[in-house]
């Protein structure tokens, strides 16, 4: 399979006045053509940071290191101008807030032409509109939709705008940070399977950043767990939630109640993310893992691969000593 | 009828009036109404949990402020034991206070920023006289802050609100709670803004506090998996009216009410290799300014017909507990 994305131990510090957070810290990943990869973690875990470094949306003066290839080149270090052409037509980003990426005073019309002719100058009206039209109809809304404005919608509505407003220009990868998450349940439900329908026709790569595992359950092929700016575990969505191997997935794993399967008793991570301005020396996990060992301590632990595609960060896992 | 249960809601109905935008309006000219909660009859038994689910805009959080009285049912009751609250607040508004608190969703918010945990919870002691002097006071709070897992006690005393967490404040805000030794707790989704790795301790903290303490608890949610694990008797409400009332175990695997199914066929679920139904329905749910005569869950129903919106269906008993409203469903004993 061919990589469309691969990413080399990309770093993220953000440098306030008096301290810097290295809010993602070595992180390698890559994802095959075709793809769908979830990441999850907890609230500060650099998930969102990661997506941002990658489409270069950080706040000025944030330190980023590493290499990131998207089709051969290099994102993190292409002119401004490189970077704009690839946003959009290469790479579209959805937000979590919908409602707020989209002008409150502009009809639905007016920004999607705006879009479009960033990087098409000469289409026509027409010819955007039935564009347009075609994209709405994908994620199952009325043609109406496009004269209206932002307000007369509902929040489920809006989503689905912003997700047709990303497939605009059919990009290759799609970013969705947190898309679905403040939506009702019955919404969130459809507009899932509505992602993953419309992938079936548009052959296109997938990131899903979200913090709930089960979206990543229902909608991905990949997935790969983040703590405190590391990656810990990644591997198959099959493998990975049947057969955690890190603590932490472990931990995760056993804080979401099952809907039908058996009531397991719910347990908790004991413990607090760690401070991310300071250097940490051995396994960032350490300190809340009830494996931890002095080693673990001591010395970070390396990606170690487990199965066939999988690998987590953890001494556990070295010789196959632990999780099977 | 004999009150049997420890709390009794009987026929609740908090109506809102309708911005309708207009200044003035011709005298004798109906007004609309928003029906946030419209008519709900439930009980509750010591030590039981009972889980309240429905979309946002349903009116489970409003029902949660009526039952702990921030806001005045426009009809309906609510027993305590078999005495009325309305009657209680007349009487005693103390003692109202003293059997019924409530956990709020944003813990940020519910504690003052400018005093420290320890003026914080010393509070509700003085207000209700627990605890004879301060000394007295402090050594209770520092056991109850123990027994709930903040420790050391001392420190977290002399901090403030914005130097903890989300979940040790969500803790102390049940710790809080705890100290009238309530009977009655209504928890408004108090997990979901917290961290999944932090959300297990503040479920299992509220199974203790109704099994140990023998307190009745509404737990509203929207998340279907964590109010499933969680409670003993699960209501589904849509529009203001339990659409279907039974035991977890009941109505999660075996939902009678189309709605129900929707709701669980679209809930996401952590095991991948869970089989669904899938289920669609169109549009988003409507406000609930006068709804009606129909179900009210009729125009985005794939199974509805013309009975449907002609009247609202009643309860159908689906054998012990669990019930139903829903025209197509039929009595078992119909079938026979």
């Amino acid at each position: 399979m061919e990589h469309i994305l691969v990413v080399k131990n990309l770093s993220v510090t953000y440098v306030n006045k008096n301290r810097r957070v290295m809010a993602v810290r070595d992180v390698s990943f890559d994802i095959d053509k075709g793809d769908s990869l979830g990441i999850v973690g907890e609230s500060g875990s650099g998930k969102s940071t990661l997506a941002m470094a990658l489409l270069r949306l950080h706040p000025d003066g944030t330190k980023i290191t590493g290499e990131a290839f998207f089709e051969g080149k290099n994102l993190l270090t292409i002119s401004n101008e490189e970077m704009n052409d690839i946003r959009w037509t290469k790479i579209a980003v959805v937000f979590q807030k919908a409602m707020n990426s989209l002008s409150a005073v502009h009809r639905i019309s007016e920004q999607i032409e705006d879009i479009y002719r960033v990087h098409c100058p000469q289409t026509s009206s027409e010819e955007i509109k039935k564009r347009a039209l075609e994209l709405l109809k994908l994620v199952n809304l009325p043609d109406r939709v496009y004269r209206l404005y932002p307000h007369e919608m509902s929040g489920g509505m809006l989503q689905r705008v912003a997700i047709a407003i990303s497939l605009l220009h059919s990009p290759q990868l799609l970013i969705f940070d947190e898309a679905t998450t403040a939506l009702d349940v019955v919404t969130q439900g459809q507009i899932l399977r509505e992602i993953v329908e419309m992938e079936k026709t548009l052959s296109t790569t997938r990131i899903m950043i979200t913090h709930d595992m089960s979206v990543v359950a229902t909608t991905c092929n990949k997935v790969a767990v983040m703590y405190a700016g590391e990656l810990m575990e990644f591997g198959l969505v099959k493998d990975v939630l049947t057969h955690p191997h890190h603590p932490y997935t472990q931990g995760l794993q056993g804080s979401f109640p099952s809907l039908k399967g058996e009531n397991n008793i719910l347990t908790s991570i004991p413990g607090f993310l760690p401070d991310l301005s300071k250097e940490c020396k051995g396994c960032v996990f350490a300190p809340r893992c009830s494996h931890a060992t002095e080693r673990c301590f001591m010395e970070k632990p390396p990606m170690i691969s487990v199965g066939e595609t999988g690998g987590a960060a953890c001494w556990l896992c070295e010789g196959e000593k632990y999780g099977k | 009828m004999e009150n049997k249960s420890f709390i009794e809601i009987k026929e609740i109905q908090k109506f809102y009036p309708h911005k309708d935008g207009k200044l003035f309006h011709r005298p004798g000219e109906e007004r609309k109404k928003v029906k946030a909660v419209d008519g709900v009859n439930l009980s509750i038994n010591r030590g039981e949990i009972l889980g309240i689910i429905g979309e946002s805009g349903c009116g489970k959080s409003t029902l949660g402020r009526v039952l702990v009285r921030l806001e005045d049912p426009t009809s309906g009751d609510v027993f305590i034991d078999g005495v009325s609250t309305k009657e209680m607040l007349k009487t005693d508004p103390k003692a109202f206070c003293r059997q019924v608190q409530i956990i709020f969703q944003n813990p940020f918010d519910t504690f003052t920023p400018r005093d420290t945990i320890l003026k914080i919870m010393l509070r509700p002691l003085k207000h209700h006289n627990i605890g004879k002097n301060y000394e007295e006071r402090l050594e209770i709070i520092k056991k109850a802050l123990e027994a709930g897992g903040l420790r050391p006690a001392e420190d977290i005393m002399s901090r403030y609100p914005h130097e903890l967490s989300g979940g040790q404040l969500q803790r102390l805000s049940i710790i809080r709670s705890m100290f009238l030794n309530p009977g009655f707790i209504i928890a408004d989704e108090p997990v979901s803004m917290l961290d999944v790795s932090v959300r297990a301790e503040i479920i299992n903290m509220l199974i203790d506090l109704a099994q140990n303490h023998n307190a009745a608890v509404v737990f509203i949610s929207h998340d279907i998996a964590l109010t499933r694990y969680i409670s003993d008797n699960i209501a589904v409400m849509y529009l203001g009216r339990i659409v279907e009332y039974g035991s977890a175990d009941e109505v999660i695997k075996n939902p009678q009410h189309p709605y129900t199914r929707v709701l669980i066929s679209n809930c996401a679920s952590v095991d991948p290799f869970e089989q669904r139904e899938e289920i669609s329905i169109e549009g988003e749910p409507p406000t609930p300014i006068n709804p009606g005569p129909g179900c009210y869950f009729a125009p985005r129903c794939y199974m509805a017909d013309e009975e449907c919106f002609r009247s609202y269906p009643g309860c159908t008993l689906l054998g012990g507990s669990h019930y139903a409203t829903c025209h197509k469903l039929k009595h078992p004993s119909d079938e026979a």
